[in-house]
Order: C-alpha cells, then structure tokens, then sequence
C-alpha cells in the first residue's frame, strides 16, 4: 500500500517537474522573440534620425560626401536586413558609419553650436545606448535559453517544446579588432 | 574576483540567512514567553502578528501611493522631462522590465527611490537636486539602481522584515506589560517549577528580542542596498557610472528634508544624519563601502 503511494508520489512529481521545464523553455523562448523585437525597434528609431542628422551635417560640411553617403548607404541596407546574422551585419555597419560622421563633425564647431544638431544630440546617445542595452539583454536571454536547452535534465525537453539553441546577437566592431596584439 | 554575479548571488544568500535568522528570533521569543508565562503569553501572539500584517502589509499594498504622499512626490509624464524618460527607457532596455511611474521630488539634496509593491505598480522618483546635480551616465546608474530594487521585490523584502520586527515589538511589549500588573504567570502551570535562572533568561531574552530584530532589519535592508548596486551593474555594465553618482551623493552634504525614518531606508543615501545612527542600526552600507565595492567591479570588467 505505501509502495503505491511512493510510487504515485514520484510520477507526480516528475510530472511536474517535466511541465516546468517546458514551460521555462517555452518562456524563454519567447523572451528571446520579444528581445529581438526590441532591437529592431530601437534600429528603426535610430535609422527615422539619420536623414534629419544628414540634413543637418549637409547643412555645415555638405563637402564630408563619404561619411554621409556610407551612413544613407548603410541606412539603406540597414531597412532590408531580416534574419539575427543579417540585422547584426547591417547594425554594425550603420555604427561605423555614424561613428564615421560624428568624428567628421567634430571639425565643424559651427555645425556643432547649431540648434538643430544640439538637440540630436541627446536623441542620438539615447538611441544608441538603447540599441546596445536592447543587444545585451538579447544575448542575456538567448545566454540563459541555450543554457537550458543544452543542459540535463532540461535538454530532455527540448524536443517536446520544439526549442532549439538560439543565435547570438554579434555586431563586428572593428573598435575591438584594432585591439593591440601582445607578442611575446 | 569581484564581479556583479558574485557579488548578487553572496547578497540573496546573505538576505537568505537574516530572514531565517528573524524567524529563528520569532521562535526563541515565542519559546521565552511560554517559559515565563506559560500559555497566556502564548496567547497574545496572535494579536502582535495580526497588528504587526494589517499595520505593515496595508502599507505594503498601497506603497506607491502612500510613500508618494509621505515624500510629495509628484508624478510627471515624458513631456515633462523627455531626457530623464530616455534614460529610464534605457535602462527598461537593458534589465527587460515594463516601465514604470516617474515621480519627482521638489527637494535641493540630492536623491532618489524605487517603491511599488511589484513591477506593474513600480514608481522611481527622484528630487530635483539629483537631477541637477549629475551627469547622464551618473544618473543612468542612479536609475539602474532603483529599477534593481524594483526588479529584487525589495518592497516586499522589506514588507516581510518590518512585519516579524514589528510583531516581536509588539509582542515584547505587551508581555512585559503583562509582567508589571501582575497578571500573567499562570500559578497552574507546572512553570512553577521551572528554575529560575531560565526565568531570568526568558525575561532578557523578551526585553533584548525588540532590539534585535531591529538590527536584523537593519542589516536586510543594507543587504539589499549592495544587491541593488550590484544589480545595478548588471544592467548597465558600467560600475564607474554609479561609482561616480554615489560620490557626487558622498560629497554633497544636503540632506533630504523630511527627515521621516518611516521612510528612511527607501532613498538611494539614507536621508538620516550618518552620525545620529550609528552603523549596526543604519538601513545603508556606508557610502565609502560601496563606492570601494564598485571600483573593484570597475578594475575587472570583464566579469
């Protein structure tokens, strides 16, 4: 009698055990859905300021033609990038390329003092910390979600939930590459 | 190694341990006053626990409105004040939290709060001196700061410490009370017996009992402090921000000017005066402390 009662106590309990980890599984993947989103809305934040920002760079350096044609390039390419690998290619190039403008724009203390850029100014540090922040917590979830698919006991679920291991949300920065190599 | 996982997982297990340690209190007070008065004393702890939950836990459901109005913090919208709005934005951005309430202080000291008893009734409410006086990352790490405590559910961390300190205060109270007009030792009781050196104990222990639950209060709350810095970082990854707005805190000496300890432990620096309190009683880690904390996660960022 207690036997059955063991018994019936431990599949209960791997019952529930199993509805947890699919529904974590389920949840995280979704966050990670959500996360994605995010960074496409703050990349679509960022590319509505650029013809604003060229505007204004026109306006005081209309001569600096390669650090605004590969931003409107790097805008455009940035609107037909669908997929994490192609969206994180085109985030990074339109970083470089912004990064690109605004050190052009430094020799300009004319175009600097102007209203119309002062006031980007906050609407252009705000989005591209909100774009990194938004990359962060992407990689924060997908970190957690490939933890879970790939660990046991949460792996044996996996199949079930039909959750994979997610991609990494990468922006090739060359800011890191030029990083001094050490020899020794 | 100092890093912020580190230094949240040591928190929680510290925050852990002093909450087990209230209860183990509850249970040595409860313990005490069978000891001394048998089952009367036993008796009243009904009503200390149930005057301690309605007095705390009314509080707790309505703190977002009722710390508002004990601090006039005024609720703004992003038109109000669109660059404060982006950086709250931000942070929501990096911790994948809704976002919350903005509230503001009309006070010169520099200094901010998180309240809300959960993420849906969050508010964060700053002063207008902080937001004069710091710089956009500083306050980025102001904000991530109170949104940590927001995302660690330190209303209702609080919430659970000021219930067990206030029921032992009150229970305390009510038995020494009960000592003073004679009534309480039940001569039917076989207590008569008991030797009275566990008498004198039980005694100690019912006087002592208030006091140190206070302390262990104190001592939570300080621990969610260095859990929310240590948060904090997790959100921004940027140490020196907060390190930075601490001592822009550390080096302005206004002070908040409802000096209320009611709400003392909610502000991001304890509005009380460092030298009334002294340290074991303080809702804060010393702000020295904390800015060494940061600076060691800033001299190894890659945690």
């Amino acid at each position: 009698m207690t036997t059955t009662w063991i018994v019936l106590g431990v599949i209960v309990l791997l019952v529930l055990f199993a509805i947890s980890s699919y529904n974590r599984l389920i949840r995280l993947n979704v966050t990670v859905d959500e996360a994605f989103s995010q960074i496409e809305v703050q990349l679509k934040r960022r590319s509505d300021l650029i013809p604003n920002l060229v505007e204004t760079v026109k306006g005081y350096a209309a001569h600096e033609k390669t650090a605004l044609e590969s931003v409107v390039a790097a805008r455009a390419k940035a609107t037909t990038a669908s997929g994490v690998a192609d969206v994180a290619a085109a985030d990074g190039a339109m970083t470089q390329a912004l990064r690109g403008l605004l050190a052009v724009s430094e020799a300009y203390p004319d175009l600097k003092a102007s209203t119309n850029f002062l006031a980007l100014q906050e609407e252009l540090s705000t989005t591209e910390n909100k774009v990194s922040f938004a990359r962060q917590f992407y990689n924060d979830t997908v970190r957690s979600l490939n933890q879970t698919v790939k660990t046991f006991p949460s792996s044996l679920f996996a199949g079930a939930a039909k959750v994979g291991a997610r991609e990494f949300y990468v922006v090739d920065d060359p800011a890191n590459r030029q990083a001094p190599n050490v020899k020794f | 190694m100092v890093n912020f996982r580190a230094l949240q997982l040591a928190n929680r297990r510290k925050t852990i341990g002093l909450l087990a340690g209230m209860g183990i209190l509850v249970l040595v007070v409860i313990y005490a006053a069978l000891t001394y008065f048998g089952k009367t004393g036993v008796g009243v702890l009904p009503i200390a626990v149930g005057i301690a939950l309605a007095s705390v836990w009314g509080s707790y459901y309505t703190s977002d409105t009722l710390v508002m109005t004990m601090t006039g913090a005024k609720v703004i919208q992003e038109s109000d004040n669109p660059k404060l709005f982006n950086l709250i934005q931000e942070v929501c951005l990096a911790s994948g939290l809704k976002m919350p309430k903005v509230a503001i202080v009309q006070d010169s000291a520099p200094n901010a709060f998180a309240t809300g008893r959960n993420e849906a009734h969050a508010v964060i409410a700053f002063t207008t001196g902080i937001l004069g006086a710091m710089d956009r990352n500083e306050l980025q790490g102001v904000i991530a700061h109170e949104m940590a405590h927001v995302a660690n559910r330190d209303t209702l961390v609080s919430a659970i410490a000021a219930t067990t300190a206030g029921a032992i205060a009150l229970l305390s109270d009510f038995l020494t009370r009960m000592m003073w007009f004679g009534g309480g030792r039940s001569r039917d009781d076989n207590n008569n017996q008991q030797n009275p050196i566990a008498l004198v104990v039980s005694l100690v222990v019912l006087i002592l009992a208030p006091i140190a639950a206070l302390l262990l209060r104190s001592a939570i709350s300080r621990r969610r402090e260095a859990l929310a810095d240590a948060t904090a970082v997790s959100f921004t990854r940027n140490p020196g921000g907060l390190r930075q707005a601490l001592e822009v805190l550390q080096a302005d000496s206004t002070v908040v000017h409802q000096r209320s300890t009611a709400v003392a432990h909610i502000w991001i620096e304890s509005p009380l005066d460092s030298s009334s309190v002294s340290k074991l009683f303080s809702t804060h880690p010393p702000l020295a402390e904390r800015i060494a904390t940061l600076r060691a996660m800033e001299a190894n960022p890659q945690a």
